[in-house]
């Protein structure tokens, strides 16, 4: 066989293929977008359905018999719903029952496949916050598919149903960074009724790994409530892994408890640096006063980090003003680099400019002026 | 051996090549189309308003070197403010310019020159002043010396105080999520994800209002509309295999976040660099794979951004000449990577293939030029093998193009009659004179001569405002897909 035979035979093939694929793609543009026309106006159309079955509980209107296998009425159904409240959305709530919604979701969901469809009924499903879907998204908290595991928790998060905390806090360890912060989302959701279970998990697993127990203290800080601050403290004490280390010293501050001052006073003479830069800025965020001296001494600190959140913090701080402008005139050239950042940061610059043209400058506002013009 | 024999042999090996080079590119159709299906539909699925809400989202500082920018930057840094994210600052490296970027940028924010110490972690020229905003947007403005987009990019990285760093152009259009959906990336596994690159797509005759895109339109010249047909094999039919692969051989430099304490570990952006972005790409790939530190590149074409690409020849052969001198500074650079187990799938495959199907090519093909020719005067040129060979090619090359255009299809950019018909016209007609043109020049960026500058003098027209009149060309580089 001579070489010309399989080149024509391969350009054939290949002209034919491309004959096909010119023809794919008009026919494929074409029924898209007749697909998107169609989808568009089935929505609408179902949206006005479904909102006069939510003004009227006793409406006529007829529903379409397969309306709850409809992707486009499962849609129209939900854009409704997050526009609800009260008594309109018990009417939408006895809509959704009468039609079956819910059965046939959960049934899809349950199928082994196709993956689109039982993400688009996880969606469905966490969007509805129906109570009857409860089992089902508990059953799908450890789904092969990570995207269901973060549908099943936010659907159990937007009913607020608490007994699915401990299930979807005991995962944090094991999941993926995407889905452990969604995970995160849903627990914040929760609010306090979090707090303990994620406290527990912390306690339980900082000594032996990080990714989680640095995730849920992450959360806690988030959620906010106070009940999480002597434990974390504790976990600080327990000499925590650097890392966990540092999510409990932001969560400390952001949690902004006057309890954490003297653990994270003590925090700012830690070998590592990355600790003291984090103690720091939480001591700003508390705007503890007993902590001036401490801040700053950090303003002395070898590692820039460290003199810049400082700086920083005295400038949030009351009296943190005065350590400020000492360490702007300082012979400490770093101290008062960080110096001259915070105070321009926080519009002293600015002020201290207004103030001399005002006619009531101070020394201080010369000396700002002279050294920020200096370009130290 | 005669001559006639040489070049009889020259043919059998340019035949292997030809068909390598239709095996890689098949194989990177096929792969793309399988990742593109794969991910497709977690992205109809509400990742980007869980993003949006979540109070975990990292982060992230938008670093634009600007060199001359006057006419677009104020649009660009206020589009670039309205982006769908919970927490961005800006950071503007204005690389010595003479048009009065700077002044515009203090005009419209309501800068203040504050003396605040500049950290440089990467040298970079020295920084004249810096500036802050004290307005809604977050915005530092580095005014430095002139050091080319390489050195501004590092001044911005320096500056940044966020741990990820969105690199990108001051005159470009980002889709209003696209930061958002390139960052999912980056939540999935912030730990090892290094740098995410988004999808950078032609705006040329697309109206725009107030900074944002109104309807994407195939753009109706010729050269903008043969580069949209590039934009699109690369962006969807080998890039998304790439990154499939941990391989990707390129984050673009109109949209690339980068994970800021890596791209300082290996040094910055290098200076002078044509292609300080493959550059970067390769040197956070050779760093990871030769310290064994487990990493991920990866690439998300839902996150689009629309750029304006040359109009004319003469600016398209000077990007096209910058862009390879680019390549060829890479290939030098990274040579020993080149088929070395050690770099696993970027060494055996990814750089493998720059160079013998990037680099290699236009040389191969320029050479045909003159020895088929030769072949047929010798008489040793078998016609009708070289004329099926020359089909074979050309519907390849239409097959690639069209496996594009059916993946695009999923996104839905393009609606009518009219676009489907220019798109399939120009996938025809782009093989007679447009592909041998940029054979030529990048046959001249191996030769030398051609003066090109770092930031490529890429000459703007400004985009159609449906509404406002449009403005004047501003000047910048363009970006490399």
């Amino acid at each position: 066989m001579s070489l010309i035979e399989p080149i024509q035979f391969a350009t054939l093939v290949v002209l034919v293929l491309n004959a096909l694929g010119v023809a794919a793609l008009i026919i494929l543009k074409a029924i898209n977008r007749s697909r998107r026309r169609r989808a568009e106006a089935r929505k609408r159309s179902h949206m006005r359905l479904i909102s006069r079955h939510v003004a009227f509980e006793h409406s006529t209107d007829p529903v379409p018999a397969k309306a709850a296998t409809d992707p486009a009425f499962i849609d129209a159904l939900i854009d409704v719903r997050n526009a609800l409240a009260g008594s309109d959305l018990e009417n939408l709530e006895r809509l959704v029952a009468r039609h079956g919604v819910v059965d046939e979701l959960v049934s899809d969901l349950r199928r082994s496949f196709p993956k689109v469809k039982r993400l688009r009924a996880a969606m469905a499903l966490a969007e509805l916050a129906d109570d009857e879907a409860v089992p089902v998204l508990l059953e799908h908290l450890d789904d092969r598919e990570p995207e269901i595991r973060v549908q099943a928790a936010r659907g159990l998060g937007r009913m607020k149903w608490t007994p699915a905390i401990d299930a979807i806090v005991a995962r944090f360890g094991m999941e993926t960074p995407w889905v452990r912060a969604r995970f995160a989302d849903t627990l914040i959701g929760f609010g306090s009724a979090a707090t303990w279970p994620l406290v527990a998990y912390v306690t339980v697993n900082h000594r032996h790994e990080t990714a989680g127990p640095v995730a849920a203290i992450r959360t806690l800080a988030a959620i906010g409530d106070d009940e999480a601050v002597k434990p974390l403290i504790e976990v600080l004490h327990a000499g925590a892994d650097p890392e966990v280390a540092i999510a409990v010293i932001e969560a400390l501050g952001h949690l902004e408890n006057p309890m954490a001052a003297p653990v994270l006073r003590s925090a700012t003479r830690d070998a590592d640096w990355r600790i003291r830069a984090k103690a720091v800025t939480a001591l700003g965020l508390l705007a503890d006063t007993e902590s001036l001296e401490d801040l700053a001494a950090a303003l002395h600190d070898p590692e820039w980090w460290v003199r810049r959140n400082a700086a920083a913090a005295l400038g949030v701080i009351p009296g943190g003003l005065d350590r400020l402008y000492e360490a702007l005139t300082g012979r400490d050239h770093p101290a008062s680099e960080a110096a001259i950042e915070a105070l321009v940061d926080i519009g002293e610059l600015a002020a201290a400019r207004a103030r001399i043209e005002e006619g009531n400058g101070r020394t201080r506002d010369h000396d700002l002026i002279s050294v920020a013009e200096a370009g130290r | 051996m005669t001559w006639a024999r040489v070049l009889e042999w020259l043919g059998y090996g340019v035949l292997v090549y030809f068909i390598a080079m239709q095996a890689y590119i098949l194989g990177l159709n096929l792969i793309s189309t399988w990742a593109l299906r794969r991910d497709h539909h977690l992205n109809r699925f509400g990742r980007v308003t869980e993003m949006l809400s979540s109070r975990t989202t990292p982060p992230v500082s938008i670093v634009i070197p600007a060199y001359n920018e006057v006419v677009g930057i104020v649009d660009s840094v206020r589009s670039m403010s309205l982006l769908k994210y919970p927490r961005i600052e800006i950071v503007i490296a204005n690389d010595g310019s003479t048009d009065g970027t700077l002044e515009a940028l203090i005009d419209a924010f309501k800068l203040e020159k504050v003396s605040i110490p500049y950290r440089a972690e990467v040298a970079t020229a020295p920084v004249r002043a810096i500036y802050r905003g004290r307005g809604a947007v977050d915005i530092t403005v580095i005014d430095k010396e002139n050091g080319g987009r390489a050195d501004a990019l590092n001044a911005g990285l320096n500056a940044a105080r966020y741990p990820y760093v969105l690199c990108t152009d001051a005159d470009v259009i980002f889709e209003g999520d696209a930061l958002m959906r390139a960052m999912t990336r980056v939540v999935e596994d912030r730990e090892r994800t290094v740098a995410v690159g988004g999808n950078i797509r032609p705006i040329n005759g697309s109206p725009v209002d107030l900074g944002h895109l109104v309807k994407a339109e195939v753009p109706k010249k010729l050269i903008p509309r043969m580069q949209m047909l590039e934009y699109l094999r690369t962006f969807l039919a080998a890039r998304p295999a790439w990154s499939a692969m941990n391989a990707l051989p390129l984050v673009s430099g109109a949209f690339g976040i980068w994970k800021r304490s890596a791209a300082i570990e290996v040094g910055g952006f290098t200076p002078g660099h044509m292609g300080e972005d493959m550059d970067m790409t390769m040197r956070l790939h050779r760093h990871h794979l030769k310290n064994r530190i487990p990493y991920r590149i990866v690439y998300e074409p839902t996150a689009v951004v629309w750029t304006e690409v040359p109009e004319t020849a003469r600016v398209l052969r000077r990007q096209r000449i910058r862009w390879h001198r680019g390549l060829i500074q890479a290939v030098r650079e990274f040579l020993p990577m080149t088929f070395n187990p050690r770099y696993k799938v970027v060494g055996m495959l990814t750089w493998a293939a720059n160079v013998l199907f990037e680099f290699i090519a236009p040389i191969i093909e320029f050479a045909g030029w003159f020895i088929i020719p030769l072949a047929w005067f010798l008489g040793v040129l078998n016609v009708e093998a070289f004329v099926w060979l020359l089909l074979l090619a050309f519907g390849m090359g239409l097959l690639n193009t069209l496996n594009a255009l059916l993946l695009d299809e999923s996104y839905g950019y393009f609606d009518t009659k009219t676009d489907t018909a220019r798109l399939l016209v120009m996938a025809l007609i782009e093989n007679f004179g447009f592909r041998q043109l940029t054979v030529w020049w990048r046959i001249r960026a191996m030769l030398g001569g051609a003066a090109v500058k770092s930031w490529g003098n890429m000459e703007r027209r400004g985009f159609v405002r449906s509404v406002s009149p449009p403005q004047a060309p501003p000047a910048s580089s363009a970006s490399r897909p």
